[in-house]
């Protein structure tokens, strides 16, 4: 049983990674423990908010690369502790067994050197699989620069990977993450795509992550707008097949010349993910949600925004719009879209049915009619105004919950 | 009038057969309290009505059945009367009604089945088991529906060589895997003696939970929402339900 001391300082280096989907896996249990569960499954909220699906934790935090942002890099002075594979392996097997996790999402420092890193990670997982015949979910973080070889091993044993590029542009990658770079990164993402294709082509025997590929970079460290990040965003959906991905805002945990002394405020970190929605769920186009050199607008989501740019194609009918369109409305979800969708074959639908099957209609009524009726503001400025004064109330609240600097000095300088 | 059943299926459906043409009527299970001046009668199950009503139920809507099913699994004292409003609209339009998200009738019963089937899922999170001396696995739960047989098959394919008893405390029964066979019994308490390394694990997972947090971005209020504060009872990650981040 690995002691509490180390278990604290593993999973503190472990949980900045935003990843926690266990979802995807469709791995059966043919004798031992565990499968896994195609949805994805949570089992415990911690009280910032966030799931607690995977146990999340490094193998160790002894790290050869010095990479500025990073508070387990070499220079920097903290308690150097790392685990075994047979640790890591009894403990995910005996939180698995209670029901305390839905499975293994396992990182480490570069530990030695990238290739001995690389070899503990997979002995871990091959121990899982093999001798304790663990069939639930793992998620294995990739080890820039290790051996190909080892990184295909890997993927033969776990359901998902994931290199983080860590930064939006490779000038910020290698100012702030030296011993890294765009091709140390990029390549085996590529090359796993690329084996993955194949195995599925050939059908061979097996299974070769079956989740897929996900990667994570930090937002606010270095100067690329969102523009660039969401197109960045769309070609790495088109070019690597990756299933996510994820930001995370920046916390300074270092402090470092080259790096911001304020947080990024959550704000901006919550309209890059629904953004990233608008490219995965919604039909949208990166061009289409943000001008290149532009950061998303923090007052309104960026749906809203794109709406009042475009508003030529409003409001729009939902008794007749086909669902690409109304999926373009603003606050009409995908769950809304298809309810409207279904009743409207029974009914015309009004105002009180949607009302009643809680389409939210404080955003939207600016962009429908209803049988004809539309209960909007007139003007663009008057529905800007509307949807603005909404969005205001809103970040004044989390303020309060978030207590986060950057929201509360541009709260006080009015500048939202 | 109200028609009063023993909550099952079939009571259910002898009571529909009898209620469906009184514009006046309501169904409810036996445990329901009754207002002064209610005319109140109690309808006994019966094979061979409620396999009629079944029957012509099915003709309409062939997945109708399955919608009766959950319906029924709810813990909400009106849960017949939603069933019975949803039914007679289906009886009434001879055709699924499901999608006329329009109707009340229909709302109230979708919303209904996805209260109870959206607890099954958290509720594959939320158990937590504990490991007795035997090596069988025990998880007390307290869910808002009766639901805890159909937990068993997620578990059961998950944890195929491991015996497990998930126990309901609240309506006193339990569903049992005992490694080879499920079956459902009535259970009132239950004494586990713990196995040597259970608590070990339990402060390694408080230890876990307490690591994974990051203290600077406190949401207890989105916390809640997705894991609400009555499920908190019997997972070790929480001291008292009051205290969220107890050291």
């Amino acid at each position: 049983m690995i002691d509490e001391r180390r278990l604290k300082i593993l999973t503190e280096g472990a949980k900045y990674d935003v990843s926690c989907s266990s979802s995807g896996s469709k791995r059966k249990n043919t004798g031992g423990i565990g499968n896994g569960y195609v949805a994805g499954c949570c089992h415990s909220f911690t009280p910032d908010g966030r799931c607690i699906s995977l146990l999340k934790i490094l193998m160790s935090n002894d790290c050869a690369y010095n990479c500025k942002y990073c508070p387990n890099r070499l220079g920097a002075d903290v308690p150097r502790v790392s685990a075994t594979p047979e640790e890591i392996a009894e403990l995910t097997i005996d939180f698995y067994k209670r029901n305390y996790i839905e499975g293994l999402f396992l990182s480490s420092a570069v530990e030695k050197s990238p290739n001995y890193t690389m070899e503990r990670l997979v002995r871990t997982v091959k121990l899982l699989r093999t001798q304790y015949r663990f069939h639930g979910y793992i998620h294995l973080k990739g080890i820039p620069r290790a051996d190909g070889e080892l990184v295909r091993e890997a993927a033969k044993y776990a359901d998902r990977m994931s290199y983080n590029i860590e930064f939006p542009s490779e000038r910020s990658l290698k100012l702030l993450a030296p011993q890294k770079s765009k091709e140390s990164l990029l390549l085996p993402m590529k090359k796993l795509a690329e084996d993955s294709l194949l195995f599925r082509e050939e059908k061979r025997k097996g299974l070769f992550l079956p989740a897929g590929q996900t990667t994570q970079m930090i937002v606010g460290a270095s100067p690329e707008t969102d523009g660039q990040i969401v197109r960045l965003t769309q070609s790495l959906y088109r070019a690597m097949g990756l299933k996510r991905v994820y930001y995370s805002s920046y916390v300074p945990v270092v402090h470092d010349s080259l790096l911001p002394d304020l947080p990024v405020g959550q704000l901006r970190e919550h309209r890059l993910y629904q953004a990233d929605w608008l490219l995965r769920f919604y039909g949208f186009t990166a061009e289409e949600i943000a001008p290149e050199n532009e950061n998303l607008p923090l007052d309104l989501d960026p749906k809203c925004a794109w709406a009042l740019r475009n508003m030529q194609y409003f409001p729009v009918e939902v008794n007749r719009a086909p669902l690409e369109v109304l999926l373009r409305v603003p606050g009409i979800g995908g769950r809304s879209a298809q309810k409207i969708l279904e009743a409207r074959k029974y009914t015309k639908l009004n105002f009180e049915h949607l009302k009643k099957m809680r389409v939210v209609l404080k955003r939207a009524r600016h962009f429908i009619t209803a049988n004809g009726k539309f209960y909007g503001a007139e003007t663009v400025t008057a529905v800007r105004g509307a949807l603005t004064a909404g969005e205001q109330m809103q970040n004044a609240v989390q303020l309060s919950l978030f207590s986060d600097p950057q929201t509360a000095l541009s709260a006080l300088t009015g500048e939202l | 009038m109200i028609y009063l059943t023993d909550g099952t299926k079939e009571g259910f459906l002898t009571a529909f057969l009898l209620a469906y043409r009184d514009g006046e009527a309501l169904i409810a299970s036996s445990q329901t309290q009754l207002s002064l001046g209610q005319r109140a009668v109690f309808v006994a199950p019966d094979p061979v009505r409620a396999k009629k009503a079944e029957q012509r139920l099915l003709e309409f809507d062939k997945n109708c059945m399955e919608e009766l099913f959950y319906l029924l699994r709810s813990g909400r004292p009106d849960r017949e009367q939603i069933a019975f409003r949803y039914f007679r609209l289906l009886a009434e339009s001879k055709r699924p009604v499901r999608g006329m998200l329009a109707e009340d009738g229909v709302r109230d019963a979708a919303e209904l089945i996805r209260t109870v089937t959206q607890e099954i899922h958290r509720m594959h999170g939320f158990v937590r088991f504990m490991e007795s001396a035997s090596g069988a696995l025990y998880a007390p739960l307290l869910p808002d529906n009766d639901i805890v047989d159909l937990l068993v098959p997620h578990f059961r394919a998950r944890l195929r060589e491991y015996p497990f008893v998930l126990h309901d405390v609240k309506r006193k029964k339990a569903a049992v895997y005992d490694g080879e066979n499920v079956f459902l019994a009535p259970l009132e308490r239950a004494e586990v003696a713990l196995s040597a390394d259970e608590q070990g694990w339990r402060e390694l997972w408080r230890r876990y939970y307490r690591s994974v947090n990051i203290p600077e971005r406190e949401r207890l209020k989105q916390m809640k929402g997705y894991m609400p504060v009555r499920y908190w009872k019997f997972m070790p990650e929480f001291s008292s339900p009051d205290d969220p981040v107890a050291p």
